[in-house]
């Protein structure tokens, strides 16, 4: 009996094109992961094919399949009492089981199957990929068939399982397909409750266990998984992943049981109304029939819009599921809002913005998905409930019972949007944060979701009436919003007009509003309206009236319904839609070009080709600058005016100049007695000859113009930094780069290779002999060295304007504010240029002015800002050496970016970046201490000493200020496991990074620029390094290092020789720590096997541990070996479960794979622990504690 | 005086199957009954009338309405209940006619709470107007149906198979119901229910396989087969035998044994007895004899 049904299921399904146009457009996918890989897949290390790609993406998939399976186990639910087969079927003598069991598993491998397409399609891909050109073939790894086998039975057979379980059980119950769907609902929901506490370092663990569908637990297990190990293998049965799995298939059968014992053959849920049967023909009132005739005309019409808009609104909103949805909702917003913001173990205000952004991430799926239902729904109500014989036979146009639907669709979309942000400001009013902005949220509503509704809805609705078919018109709907984008981004389509829907992201920020983008979003979203419009007049043309079959028929009846009427309304959208698009298109193309990035791919080939010749010839350098910039916020326009000195500071004779300028600024450059011999637009490439030679150290005056000026609106705003309130410009964007610069070159391995490009590496190779290499830093990049600055800046009178330095002179006439700064002591030409409507802290402290520039939003922090800069000055001034500017500034920026930067004296900070970071637990990590000390370090690494560009530069910029910080921080909250508590962001930030690297991972020594290492690896290193030689070992390195260099003409100092002088404070016992953990990468395996205690008869305690231990020498893409090791380690014993009181703890020497170790204390402890203060990197240290435990 | 010509109309669905075989039909005000068997094509007409469906070739006009080419002005005058009538869930009995009465034209907000009451009163579901149609009987959600049928005083109206599944109680009122308006306005009723058409038609036409089989009045139609018709009660083994030796036209049980009709225009003898024939005779012979010509 099983089998029978088990084969009518498969059968019933392969003579039906579902199936296949599923498992077509899996294959299709896959096949395009690994062709387009470069573009929009893995790149660097990691194959196209790699098996933990592949892995994850059919993990990824296994939402998206959620559709197929529930159109199956809907299908096998509920078949037979569709067609009211039921009674006929369950009077038969067929058994429970067969029926049950057969119908579920026939669903369940159908279910299975698609997804196969993906595997299929990266199999395809391999093939494809490197004959077509498009991916290199050393990119493409070996298929392992454990690959496919693995990711079956740990994802997709137990995925489709527990979806299918629910969805069957959901179905059987209540014989419904709403309710089915709510199953897939709830399913989803799970799975994003799950992904808000994996995002959060310490919930990880639940988050991984919660999700249905192992794809963050399969994250999790892989996280520091190296490119070496993603290649050879993908998802293994261990780990979090196999105790997932176990949870869910357990789950699973729990409800697939409940539900088989409560499903039987005899309807139980019919409910049987008692109607009674009054008979009231004869009491009735006779009434004479009214004699009212139909009346048509526009009046009518509105009229029929009415009544089939409420008919249609009304019964979604009667409707139990739509009930449940906001459930749904809150429940959605809740697990969001569950973590709040955090940041490093710290909460945010929940300023509007926060909570804009919360909602509009929710509705960009979820209300999306939602709408991709209710137009099946809506579309196929009619026919679904039988009535469309009867609606569809009275005098109405269809275009109206179209735009009704359509609309009764948007405003299910607003429901739901409305009671996100109802709810969004009852949790910001719960939190006791009471700026409640709505009509910013109101705002952000119109300009951004609803435009959303409008235009979805729209074509969800038509892709319903073409296609003709409920499910594929789900599938078709879904599959546009998750891959359109990635379609787009494959071919290089990057127009907004092209892209359903899209229009330039505007970022809310407090300090400049809605910003720049607003007004072209608004174009655009007007564009698309109508665009949607246009489709919908389309549909009323063929949707199906009666029984029209097949598109052809449609099309023929279309012609019909093309009244005079209807076409002149359709010319008149028409004309006005492209009337749109042109002034669009004028826009954003002709007035704003932008090049596309093949165009900009090839000039970067051209100019490498045919300019490389010029590298490394003599050029002056710029030895002082005067910056005049004039800022118009009001229009976004920036005019900079920048005189400079050059000289030649080479030993040769110069004959000719060379500049690059930037094609995104107007800019113009003014040379005394010299001439243009060499111009190439596209490149930006001007050659000037001199009239007469520059001799050595000569010097010549450059004047360089350059200007932003605004006009109409762009595709995407190129330069959110020049802004009506938060302008952030540094000196880089108006200044041309001098000589031939390598910056400029095709950095992409495969395409330099596709286009005979020799191997381009990263960074030049640390020497210790430089010579020439070591007169560039990694700063200026060799246009210049320590010079003086000064700054005449300009700007609208409710503004103030910054540049680093002093402010000499201030002064406003005709509505501007003037100022006049200038730089106290040499410095790298590296400077910023700010506008805003500021307030301002002062405060001062030996001599210097300690300044915050803030939005009056966001007062929360300033005082703490101060103080921080007070701790860090005082810190630095008596470790490392003097502060030679009279100033520390901290201005805010809107959030367009989110970091902090340092320049002299001037440190910008993000709005989102510490200004909104709620601190008001003062227990929690103080980050604005962290941030801002990292900043402060800066003005002694990297503006008192920078690196020669070359690997390792970073280390002594980078990783001295994270250091620097960390010490910082140590002194304020003394106290080891707080700072365990923040080091751990670090240790997961360098374990990650790895995980990702594109090219090489390289040891601390030789770091090319990469964040993972120099901030990650970098903090980590130096602070155990203090921990084992001693703070004031460590300080006095750097020290001495930064009094033979400071402020010093090249050449620049490299990270050698600041190993030459930590050298000299490092005894010979440690030595080894220095390979180990600068020149090589070392990673610790140590796992507490055993962890015992007796009491001893003075009422002491011993304890004993066994310990296994490994070191492990890791080359460039991760790959691992185990090598011999003589190492100092830390055990110890906690006293508390929650490992926050560490009551002992001791250095001991490992030296074999198996130890034991005893020690003694006064007290019980609870736990030991091997390097209980974790600053060993180990990829693992769960299994490095341990429950102590009575020995036996 | 509204009138209803059809002419030559033809439709061949995809499969082949020949759903309307050139149909030529004149009608005048009054009730016009469609019978015939499951499949001849009556539906077909039906919505092809009520323009839900699209003829290969033919014409078809109400009046001086051109259906085909004019369907809009058609639907102004048309009430339609097709075979199968489904409701919303959610919606009410009031708030469907209501529905139905603005999609049909009757904007003004009193005249249609009137119209929608008069109605209710006149289907006698007045007392139920405020709850779910979907809850209905089927007999009451027909009513619901004709009602919808009636608003906006429709010029024609087609109602398919109306009686299918009805107890005699609900038939009874619902033919009631029609024959109540039939006078104004042309009433196509398609049944394979011999006796709706006896009740109430004063025009019927038979259809079979999609060809117009007859067209008449049922007096004329039974009156051509008066004393044609011969009837006689066999044993079940020999039905077979009769039906090759005599143009049987039914064969029922009647109990417990087969009572077979005979068409013959003289006494067939052998125990068979003359019978007044009734429209089911006329029925069964038309439309055995044209499946038998077709074969």
């Amino acid at each position: 009996m099983f089998k029978e049904f088990f084969i009518k299921e498969l059968g019933a399904a392969l003579q039906r094109p579902m199936l296949y146009i599923f498992i077509l457009m899996m294959t299709l996918f896959g096949a395009l992961m690994v062709i387009f890989g470069e573009t929009i897949g893995s790149t660097g290390n990691e194959y196209a094919n790699s098996p933990h790609t592949i892995t994850g993406i059919i993990a990824a998939f296994s939402l998206l399949s959620l559709l197929i399976s529930t159109a199956f186990f809907n299908n096998a639910a509920l078949r037979d009492f569709k067609y009211g087969f039921n009674e006929i079927l369950f009077t038969s003598p067929i058994h429970k089981f067969g029926y049950y069991f057969g119908r579920f598993s026939g669903a369940l491998l159908l279910s299975t199957i698609p997804l196969l397409g993906i595997y299929l399609g990266f199999m395809i891909g391999a093939i494809i990929g490197p004959l077509s050109g498009q991916i290199d073939a050393e990119r493409i790894g070996a298929f392992h068939f454990e690959t496919l086998l693995n990711s079956y039975f740990l994802f997709i057979f137990p995925n489709m399982f527990i979806a299918g379980t629910i969805i069957f059980a959901m179905a059987t119950k209540w014989k419904n397909t709403i309710i089915s769907f709510l199953g897939t609902i709830l399913i989803i929901v799970v799975n994003s409750i799950s992904g808000t506490l994996t995002s959060d370092l310490d919930n990880e663990t639940i988050g991984a266990l919660i999700d249905m569908f192992g794809t963050d637990a399969f994250s999790i297990d892989t996280k520091y998984s190296t490119p070496s190990e993603k290649n050879s293998q993908g998802a293994l049965f261990g780990g979090l992943l196999l105790l997932n799995r176990i949870i869910w298939m357990v789950v699973g059968s729990i409800i697939l049981a409940l539900s088989y014992f409560s499903f039987s053959f005899i309807n139980k849920n019919q409910k049987v109304k008692k109607t009674k049967q009054v008979d009231t023909s004869n009491s009735a009132i006779k009434m004479s029939r009214p004699g009212v005739i139909g009346v048509f005309n526009l009046k009518t019409s509105i009229s029929q819009f009415k009544s089939f808009f409420a008919i249609n609104f009304y019964s979604i909103v009667r409707s139990n599921l739509f009930k449940i949805l906001f459930v749904i909702s809150a429940v959605i917003l809740t697990v969001s809002l569950w973590g709040g913001f955090e940041y490093f173990g710290l909460q945010s205000y929940p300023v509007t913005y926060k909570m804009m952004d919360v909602i509009n991430g929710i509705v960009g799926l979820f209300v999306l998905i939602v709408l991709v239902f209710f137009s099946g729904e809506l579309v196929w109500r009619d026919r679904d409930s039988h009535i469309n014989g009867v609606i569809d036979g009275t005098p109405h146009s269809s275009l109206i019972s179209l735009l009704a639907k359509t609309i009764s669709l948007i405003c299910v979309g607003v429901c739901l949007n409305v009671f996100f942000i109802v709810a969004a400001i009852i949790y910001q009013l719960l939190n006791g944060y009471t700026n409640i902005e709505l009509g910013v949220y109101l705002q952000d509503f119109i300009y951004k979701a609803l435009p959303m509704y409008v235009i979805w809805s729209s074509i969800f609705v038509f892709l319903q009436v073409i296609i003709n078919n409920k499910y594929i018109g789900y599938f078709i709907s879904i599959l546009l919003i998750f891959l359109l984008d990635i379609l787009m981004a494959i071919f290089e389509f990057r127009s907004n007009m092209i892209n359903i829907g899209s229009s330039p992201s505007y970022t809310y920020s407090d300090m400049n509003g809605f910003g720049a983008e607003l007004y072209a979003s608004n174009w655009f979203n007007f564009y698309w309206v109508l665009f949607a419009v246009l489709l919908l007049v389309f549909a009323g043309l063929i949707w199906v009236r009666g029984t029209t079959f097949g598109l052809k028929n449609r099309l023929k009846s279309a012609k019909k319904h093309l009244t005079p009427k209807y076409a002149f309304g359709l010319a008149i959208i028409s004309i006005l839609w492209i009337g749109t698009a042109s002034f669009v298109y004028y826009n954003t193309q002709v007035l704003n070009s932008y090049e596309s990035s093949d165009k900009r791919e090839a000039d970067q080939i051209r100019y490498e080709k045919e300019l490389k010749k010029y590298d490394g010839i003599a050029q002056p350098k710029i030895t002082s600058a005067t910056y005049k910039i004039d800022i118009f916020p009001e229009k976004r326009n920036f005019l900079a005016k920048s005189g400079l000195i050059l000289t030649n500071e080479t030993s040769e004779i110069i004959d000719s100049l060379h500049f690059i300028v930037d094609a995104g600024w107007e800019m113009k450059l003014h040379l005394k007695n010299a001439k243009i011999v060499f111009e190439d637009k596209d490149l930006g490439y001007l050659i000037y000859q001199l009239n007469t030679p520059l001799v050595p150290n000569e010097k010549v005056a450059l004047v360089v113009e350059a200007a932003h000026i605004s006009k109409g609106f762009e595709n995407n705003v190129s330069n959110s930094f020049v802004a009506e309130n938060g302008t952030f410009i540094n000196n880089f964007a108006i200044l041309p780069s001098i000589g031939y610069s390598d910056a400029y070159e095709l950095g992409d391995k495969q395409k330099r290779k596709k286009n005979d490009l020799p191997v381009k590496e990263r960074m030049p190779k640390l020497q210790a002999e430089c010579g020439k290499s070591c007169h560039v830093n990694y700063l200026s990049n060799g246009t210049s060295d320590w010079i003086n600055v000064e700054t005449y800046i300009s700007t609208s009178s409710d503004q103030i304007a910054i540049a680093p330095g002093t402010l000499l002179e201030e002064s406003s006439e005709n509505g501007r504010n003037y100022y006049h700064y200038k730089v106290d002591h040499k410095s790298q030409n590296f400077f910023n240029f700010m506008s805003a409507r500021f307030e301002v802290a002062r405060k001062k402290w030996n001599g210097i002015d300690i300044e915050v520039y803030y939005d009056k939003a966001h007062k929360y922090n300033v005082d703490m800002m101060t103080a921080a800069v007070e701790k860090s000055l005082k810190y630095y001034i008596d470790n490392f050496g003097p502060y030679f500017h009279k100033q520390a500034r901290i201005v805010e920026f809107p959030r367009y970016s989110t970091f902090a930067q340092a320049f002299p004296g001037t440190m910008p900070y993000s709005e989102s970046f510490g200004f909104i970071t709620n601190l008001e637990d003062e227990d929690d990590n103080n980050v604005i201490d962290a941030v801002i000390a990292h900043e402060m370090a800066h003005q002694w690494w990297a503006h008192q000493v920078v690196g020669a560009t070359m690997q390792g530069a970073t280390m002594f910029s980078e990783s001295f200020a994270e250091y620097s910080s960390l010490m910082v921080m140590k002194h304020s909250v003394n106290d080891d496991i707080k700072m365990k508590n923040f080091l751990k962001y670090d240790y997961d930030r360098y374990l990650k990074g790895r995980s990702f690297e594109q090219k090489k991972e390289l040891p601390l020594y030789k770091v090319e620029n990469q964040q993972y290492i120099h901030y990650g690896k970098g903090s980590v290193l130096l602070y155990a390094l203090q921990d084992y030689i001693g703070e004031d070992k460590v300080n006095n390195a750097m020290k001495s290092f930064l009094n033979e260099y400071r402020y010093v003409k090249p050449p620049y100092p490299t990270s050698l020789d600041f190993l030459r002088h930590l050298d000299t404070q490092i005894p010979d016992s440690l030595k080894y720590l220095v390979t180990d953990w600068f020149k090589e990468i070392t990673l610790y395996d140590y796992r507490l096997k055993e962890a015992n205690y007796t009491e001893l008869a003075n009422g002491k305690y011993e304890i004993s541990l066994a310990v296994e231990a490994y070191k492990i020498k890791a080359d460039t893409i991760g790959k691992e070996s185990k090598v011999e090791f003589d190492d100092w380690v830390d055990i110890g014993v906690y006293a508390d479960e929650d490992e926050k009181e560490l009551m002992y703890h001791k250095r001991v020497k490992f030296n074999e794979n198996e130890m034991n170790f005893k020690f003694e204390v006064d007290s019980l402890p609870t736990k030991a622990a091997i390097d209980p203060r974790r600053i060993l990197i180990e990829r693992n240290i769960k299994d490095n504690v341990k429950k102590v435990s009575k020995k036996e | 005086m509204a009138t209803l010509k059809i002419n030559n109309l033809s439709k061949t669905y995809a499969n082949g199957v020949k759903a309307l075989d050139d149909i030529n039909i004149e009608l005048s005000n009054g009730m016009f009954g469609l019978l015939g068997p499951n499949g001849a094509g009556k539906s077909s007409l039906m919505r092809t009338l009520a323009t839900l469906q699209e003829a290969d070739s033919g014409t078809a006009f109400l009046d001086d309405i051109d259906i085909f080419k004019d369907p809009t002005e058609l639907r102004k005058v048309l009430g339609y209940l097709p075979q199968e009538f489904g409701v919303y869930p959610q919606i009410t009995a009031y708030q469907l006619l209501d529905h139905m009465a603005i999609l049909k034209g009757i904007v003004n907000g009193k005249e249609r709470k009137q119209l929608v009451e008069y109605l209710l009163q006149k289907v006698n579901l007045f007392s139920k107007r405020h709850q779910k149609v979907k809850g209905f009987s089927g007999g009451m959600k027909q009513r619901v149906g004709i009602a919808q049928a009636l608003i906006g005083n429709p010029k024609l109206i087609i109602v398919d198979e109306p009686t299918a599944g009805l107890d005699p109680g609900e038939r009874n009122r619902f033919h009631n119901l029609l024959a109540d308006v039939a006078e104004d306005v042309i009433i196509i009723l398609s049944t394979h229910i011999v006796d709706d058409v006896t009740e109430l038609c004063s025009n019927m036409a038979i259809m079979n396989t999609g060809k117009m089989v007859y067209q008449g009045t049922p007096q004329n139609v039974i009156s051509e087969l008066n004393g044609k018709v011969w009837q006689k009660i066999i044993e079940r083994n020999e039905v077979n035998e009769y039906k090759t030796n005599y143009t049987v036209i039914s064969d029922k049980m009647v109990a417990g044994k087969p009572l077979i009709h005979v068409l013959s225009e003289s006494n067939p003898g052998d125990g068979f007895e003359s019978i007044a024939p009734t429209l089911e005779d006329v029925f069964f012979s038309k439309i055995n004899i044209s499946e038998k010509a077709s074969v």
